[in-house]
């Protein structure tokens, strides 16, 4: 995991415990007590709110609004996902979400990696200045930055627009940040070679610099990829036609103003099971890379 | 890491910030004083309708089937022209939101927006919606023919601002098996006093948690109380004087505090006052007649219908109206808003007005509306209809006081769910809304 | 090479960092074209008026409760994690898991357990012959059912990385330790917790910065903000909810932006002169 820490040797493997015989009896009860169960609580915490959410959405309006709750629903009811698919075009929110996230993470991920290769290899002048300013950055919410914003994008015409939603996130300081602290650790020896075969920045860059800095690269775009996919407000703020929303955005088109009735909640939970789903499946089959990856910037930094 | 942050780089830093400064200044509002000329009708002489626009709403009381419906019969009735139906959000609040972001930016206005009572005034007073005679007269819409209670609730210094649309009154909802069951009458109770006293009977003969069900406060609060408040002789205010901490009025909240926790009868709903009484956790309760359509359907018990209770000082006339209307924005071309008025015009009138009302419970706006077959398979409708001769227009402090409805709710949360004290919760109140009033209206009343 | 970048860092971030500089001298209603200059009268409006006691309090109470809770339940889960036993891997995704989910799809969700009427929460509650506490009129209520979901979403993120970091603590201190007698305790206090001292700094750091930046939980959940007014949030509703307090707003964003500020050199500067001996 933090293979691309040179000085520190990872030590995996957990602290034996001293003494005891492994396989007595009281050692059984305090593996189960000390170590299953604590375990098996945390993953239950985060389960069964996500397992009720999808046992809701086969559920009836007479099934929710009742003071009777039964754990299962009586029946494989479905047409709340029906309802969903005929209210609002969640395929398309889908296209929408799925070409704003690969986008956005495409230029953000080029954008950092160049930016940080300019802050580390190249020179120029006030460039800690330049760093700290985009580290300030970090610092601006971007709930702050929406009317002056909303201003400039919708004044560009980009109002329903994919590039609208996409175009104020692009300059990025987390992962110029990240790929700086990494750069600074790489060995300037591997680089100078290349500078005496007369390597230009760019072939600098892209053979020497990014191959050995992958495991970084694929941190920041992972964490791009989740930022991207889950923002709201933005484009909450920036589309109103549903050709150009988002899913977060599009699944709260399911509320209803005045008068909404109890169907409302097995409806919301069949969109929002949709919008959870498809996250929820890449992350269990990638979760070793992205959770090393969403972290590794903690042990580097 | 060694560390980037000292002093002169700071100052680098601010050099670099007052570069960015000057390219903030564009954009923006102008500080320079604010117009004060009313803004005058617009003529619409020789004006074409502009080809396409937006209509911005948030479908209320579940409407989003009927307005498709309505909007495509526009679009067929009026070849060349198309309005495009915009989900805007799923709340008023949410609509006021994307109306106010796109008109600072001066781009992305709908041709007709949906404003509710709380809003239209603050659209009025920022110059961001038109009035309507003009064009109202241009299309000879038939003015008289709507409900003129509705009507008037738009007319601000001699113009019509908006025109009716989604309105709606509180209405009383009972659960008739439970009135059965606990040997009361088939009837909204006539004063809440009268209410105090069934309560107790209904809370010992059903399964019902509560007696009544206050609706959610946000948005609902500063509303329907203005019904307690009148019965008790009261208000949010008179005219521009607020009156929320006045004798009657903290009579009137503290019966409302006693019916939660000293009588222990009356429940405070957290989203939707009419689920619990659908699904029998209260036996009563108050919601918009937009709320009438989805109640019946989802309830699986006979629902009565009655108007708002009085008590001890008024036991009529005390029915606010409220739901929502039509505007035009100031900022788009004559040639939209022309447009903008045909559609407010098309759906006016009397069989859509009538269809409308049909598929969600709201008031039909036109008094020609014919409602027999509605009538037939939903009497009940006929209730709100009558209740309409005995509304009372709503206090200012809660309609023309921006955050107003707002700060009702949470000094009714204060009330009601952490049992504050009703006096001192008031009187902080009154202090609030005065603030507001003298900062945010005053100044910008003309006329 | 960093040209595009920076224009766009200058054009997104700092434009309207300072544009919201320059709309907080206004009074400004979203909306109308005009606005009178007040000087720093918004920011006097806020220091003066209840607002300043009420969305500061709310806001380090949020804070203080989400970034200590996480921390201190992510250190206990991560050494549950850092056990040879089967299933660990399983168990890290599943904690993290809800890291990595839209905000709103999991304020819907948790909007949907906590419904006092048809709530699983409050049917269990019933179970056991109580009333559903109040969780959306109360604003205390309000304000500790978002602390408990905030928690639930991010406290993966704290838990991975001290799992992380306990992974990486030299094997050769922890087996001395263990040598010299101490038991597991102590060994997790007197050894353990010191030479993580970095992870935490950085931990407290990112959660911190985020968690004051916090807003897609409390908009879904609470959109009038009843009791979760933190300064961010209320620095929206201020602009987009009723009031349309424009410059208003600008005001309390500014004040953020300096305590995120403040917050982030304080710790840089502390964390270099505390950290540092390891």
């Amino acid at each position: 995991m933090t293979a691309t820490e040179p000085t520190t040797a990872p030590v995996t493997g957990a602290i034996e415990p001293p003494g005891d015989h492994p396989f007595s009896k009281g050692n059984l009860i305090k593996t189960l007590v000390g170590g299953y169960l604590p375990l098996l609580l945390a993953t239950l915490v985060v389960f069964l709110p996500l397992a009720w959410m999808v046992l809701s959405s086969f559920k009836t309006p007479g099934e929710i609004v009742t003071a009777n709750i039964k754990v299962l629903p009586e029946s494989f009811y479905t047409q709340n996902y029906v309802d969903v698919t005929t209210t609002v075009p969640m395929a398309r929110f889908f296209l929408n979400s799925t070409i704003v996230t690969v986008a956005g993470t495409l230029i953000k991920v080029t954008l950092a990696i160049f930016t940080a290769y300019a802050l580390v290899f190249v020179r120029f002048p006030f460039k800690n200045a330049i760093f700290i300013a985009i580290l300030v950055t970090l610092m601006v919410p971007p709930q702050v930055s929406i009317l002056p914003n909303y201003i400039l994008v919708a004044g560009m015409g980009g109002k329903n627009t994919l590039w609208g939603i996409v175009l104020p996130g692009l300059g990025t300081a987390f992962g110029t940040f990240l790929l700086r602290q990494h750069f600074m650790t790489l060995p300037r020896s591997i680089l100078e070679a290349a500078e005496i075969d007369g390597a230009g920045h760019w072939r600098r860059l892209w053979q020497v610099v990014a191959p050995i800095s992958l495991p970084s690269i694929a941190t920041v775009t992972l964490v791009t990829i989740v930022n991207e996919w889950n923002d709201y407000i933005w484009p909450l703020i920036i589309t109103d036609r549903p050709e150009a929303m988002t899913l977060p955005v599009g699944l709260t088109l399911l509320q209803n103003s005045e008068g909404n009735t109890g169907a409302g909640w097995g409806i919301l939970m069949a969109g929002t099971v949709l919008v959870i789903l498809p996250v929820l499946v890449i992350f269990a089959m990638l979760q070793r890379y992205i959770v090393a990856g969403l972290t590794q910037g903690s042990v580097t930094g | 890491m060694t560390s980037p942050f000292d002093r002169r780089r700071f100052l680098e830093l601010a050099g670099l910030g007052s570069a960015a400064l000057a390219l903030a200044a564009c954009g923006g509002p102008s500080t320079g004083p604010a117009a004060t000329t009313a803004a005058a009708d617009i003529d619409f002489t020789n004006v074409k309708p502009a080809p396409s626009i937006d209509y911005w709403s948030s479908h209320p009381g579940q409407s989003r089937e009927v307005e498709t419906q309505l909007v495509a019969a526009f679009n067929a009735a009026n070849p060349g022209i198309t309005v495009n139906l915009i989900t805007a959000g799923a709340t008023y609040e949410d609509i006021a939101q994307k109306f106010q972001t796109a008109q600072s930016a001066k781009s992305g206005l709908p041709g007709v927006i949906l404003l509710s009572d709380v809003w239209w005034f603050r659209y009025y007073m920022n110059n961001n919606i038109i009035p309507l005679d003009s064009a109202l007269k241009l299309l000879s819409v038939n003015t008289g023919d709507y409900r003129d209670s509705l009507v008037k609730d738009y007319q601000y210094a001699g113009k019509q601002w908006a025109m009716p649309y989604a309105r709606s009154t509180p209405l009383f909802y009972y659960n008739k098996d439970h009135f059965k069951a606990a040997g009361l009458p088939d009837r909204a109770p006539t004063t809440w006093l009268e209410f105090a006293e069934w309560a107790p009977k209904l809370k010992s003969s059903t399964q019902a948690k509560y007696a009544y069900m206050y609706p959610a406060l946000a948005g609902y609060a500063g509303w329907t109380l203005q019904n307690n408040l009148w019965a008790w002789g009261t208000g949010w205010s008179k005219d521009w004087n607020i009156t929320c901490d006045s004798d009657d009025a903290i009579t009137a909240m503290q019966w409302v505090q006693d019916s939660v926790y000293k009588g222990a009868w009356a429940g405070v709903a957290s989203k939707t006052a009419t689920d619990d009484l659908a699904a029998g956790i209260a036996s009563t309760t108050l919601s918009s007649t937009g709320s009438l359509i989805g109640i019946l359907t989802t309830a699986k018990f006979p629902v009565g219908v009655g108007f708002l209770p009085g008590g001890p000082k008024s036991t009529t006339n005390v029915c606010p109206t409220g739901g929502s209307g039509l505007g035009i924005p100031s900022g788009i071309t004559k040639e939209q808003q022309l447009t903008a008025a045909m559609f407010i015009k098309f759906v006016g009138e009397p069989a859509n007005a009538a269809l409308f009302s049909s598929a969600t419970g709201y008031m039909p706006v036109r008094k020609s509306a014919d409602m027999s077959a509605v009538l037939a398979k939903t009497p009940q409708i006929q209730t709100a209809i009558d209740q309409l001769a005995v509304t009372r227009v709503q206090d200012n402090a809660r309609v023309f006081l921006p955050g107003a409805d707002q700060e009702m709710a949470k000094a009714t949360a204060k009330i009601v769910t952490q049992q504050g004290d009703v006096k001192s919760t008031m009187a902080d109140l009154k202090k609030t809304l005065t603030t507001i009033y003298e900062r945010d209206v005053k100044p910008n009343l003309k006329g | 090479m960093a040209l595009p970048n920076l224009i766009l860092i200058a054009t997104f971030a700092y434009r309207p960092l300072f544009a919201n500089l320059q709309y907080s001298t206004l009074n400004w209603t979203l909306g109308s074209e005009t606005a009178t200059a007040v000087g720093f009268g918004n920011y006097v409006e806020f220091f003066t008026s209840d607002d300043a006691p009420r969305v500061l309090g709310t806001t380090a109470v949020f804070t203080v409760f989400t970034v200590g809770i996480s921390m201190v339940l992510g250190i206990l889960i991560a050494l549950a994690l850092n056990q040879k036993l089967r299933g660990t891997t399983f168990a890290r995704a599943a904690v993290f898991a809800p890291y990595v989910l839209s905000g709103v799809g999991v304020g819907l969700v948790w909007m949907f357990i906590f419904d006092p009427g048809y709530g699983v929460l409050s049917w269990i509650l019933r179970g056991v012959g109580m009333r559903s506490p109040e969780w959306f009129n109360d604003p205390q209520l309000a304000l500790t059912m978002v602390i408990i979901v905030y928690i639930w979403k991010n406290l993966g993120f704290c838990a991975v990385v001290y799992l992380a970091g306990l992974q990486s603590l030299p094997s050769d201190v922890m087996e001395a330790a263990a040598i010299d007698g101490a038991g597991p305790v102590r060994r997790f206090w007197s050894v353990a917790l010191p030479l993580l001292s970095p992870t935490t700094f950085f931990l407290l750091m990112t959660t911190m910065l985020s968690s004051l930046q916090a807003f897609d939980l409390i908009r879904i959940m609470t959109p009038l903000g009843q009791g979760t007014s933190t300064l961010i949030y209320e620095a929206y509703l201020q602009a987009f909810g009723a009031y349309n307090r424009a410059g208003y707003s600008a005001a309390i964003s500014v004040i953020l932006f300096v305590i995120l500020l403040l917050l982030t050199v304080g710790q840089i500067r502390f964390v270099e002169r505390k950290v540092t001996y390891s």
